[in-house]
C-alpha cells in the first residue's frame, strides 16, 4: 500500500493506493496519527486507487472520523471504487462519513461547508 | 476440485493468501469479484486468529477451499485456544459515529459475504466451515 500526502486548497489530501488490510494498516495508521492529535486543516482520503480495504482499514477511518468530529475541521472521503464502497456501507461508515464521487467535489463540499460556516458566525 | 494450503500467524502471510485467490481465480474460472470476496471473509479469519487467537508461537493455520458445482466450501482450522466465531455478537451498524466502536466488524463482513457458516472443535484445533454461493456468471 502507497500513501502520498499533500495539500490543496487548504486540506490535507491522502491519496491511498493498492491494499488496505491488517498487514499495512499499522504504516498507514502511523501516518495518519500526526494528523489526528491536533488538526490544522481539513482532512481528504482519495480513495481513488485503493483496490482492497477489510476492518483493519475501516477501523482507522472510523478513529479518523471520531477525531474531526471533535475539530473545528472537516473529514471527506472520495472516489471509492464500488466495492470498497460496499463494504463502508456494509459496515454503516457511510452513514457519518461524507463519501463524494470525485476529489474535485470533496473540496467543493469542504468549500460550501466553509462558507455556510462563514454565514453563521456572521448571522449571530 | 479442491487446494489446500497453509500459513502461520502473522499478518505478512496476507499477502500469501491473497496470491494463492488469484491464482484460482484462472484455475476455477471465477470472477474477480468473488475472488474479492473469498479474500475479504479469509483475510478478517487469519487476522482475528493472528491477532485474537491466544497463540504465544508461530502456529499454523489451515485454509482449504472446496469447490462443487455452483459452491465453494471455505475451512479455515488453527490449532490456537478454543474460539467459535458463530456466536459473536453482530456489532450494531445502526449507532452514531460517537458510540460505534471497531469491534466485530471483521465477523460481520465475514457473514455478510458468506452464505452459512459452522463451528467445531476437534483433535485440540478450531475447525471453521463457511459456505459461498457463486454467482451466475461463476457457474
Amino acid at each position: 500500500m502507497k500513501t502520498e500526502i499533500s495539500l490543496e486548497n487548504g486540506a490535507s489530501i491522502f491519496n491511498l493506493s493498492g491494499r488496505l488490510d491488517s498487514h499495512t494498516a499499522p504504516e498507514f495508521e502511523r501516518k495518519v496519527q500526526d494528523f489526528l492529535t491536533s488538526p490544522t486543516h481539513h482532512l481528504v482520503f482519495n480513495f481513488n486507487n485503493l483496490d482492497y480495504i477489510s476492518s483493519a482499514g475501516l477501523r482507522i477511518i472510523l478513529n479518523t472520523a471520531k477525531a474531526y468530529k471533535l475539530s473545528n475541521y472537516q473529514f471527506i472521503t472520495c472516489s471509492m471504487q464500488d466495492h470498497v464502497l460496499e463494504v463502508f456501507e456494509i459496515s454503516g461508515l457511510d452513514t457519518f462519513i461524507t463519501i463524494c464521487p470525485t476529489l474535485d467535489e470533496s473540496l467543493t463540499t469542504l468549500d460550501t461547508r466553509e462558507q455556510d460556516a462563514d454565514q453563521e458566525f456572521l448571522s449571530t | 476440485m479442491k487446494i489446500s494450503f497453509q500459513l502461520t500467524n502473522k499478518d505478512s502471510e496476507l499477502t500469501k493468501l491473497h496470491a494463492n485467490l488469484v491464482k484460482l481465480e484462472k484455475r476455477w474460472s471465477l470472477s474477480v469479484k468473488t475472488v474479492r470476496e473469498l479474500n475479504l471473509v479469509l483475510d478478517e479469519l487469519v487476522t482475528n486468529i493472528v491477532e485474537h487467537g491466544g497463540c504465544e508461537n508461530i502456529c499454523t493455520i489451515g485454509i482449504e477451499l472446496m469447490k462443487e458445482d455452483t459452491v465453494i466450501t471455505l475451512t479455515v482450522t488453527d490449532n490456537g485456544p478454543s474460539f467459535d466465531p458463530t456466536i459473536t455478537p453482530a456489532p450494531d451498524i445502526s449507532l452514531p459515529l460517537e458510540e460505534r466502536s471497531c469491534g466485530g466488524l471483521g465477523l460481520h463482513l465475514v457473514r455478510k459475504f458468506s452464505d452459512g457458516c459452522s463451528y467445531k472443535r476437534e483433535n485440540n484445533q478450531n475447525v471453521l466451515t463457511l459456505i459461498k454461493k457463486l454467482p451466475t456468471e461463476c457457474r
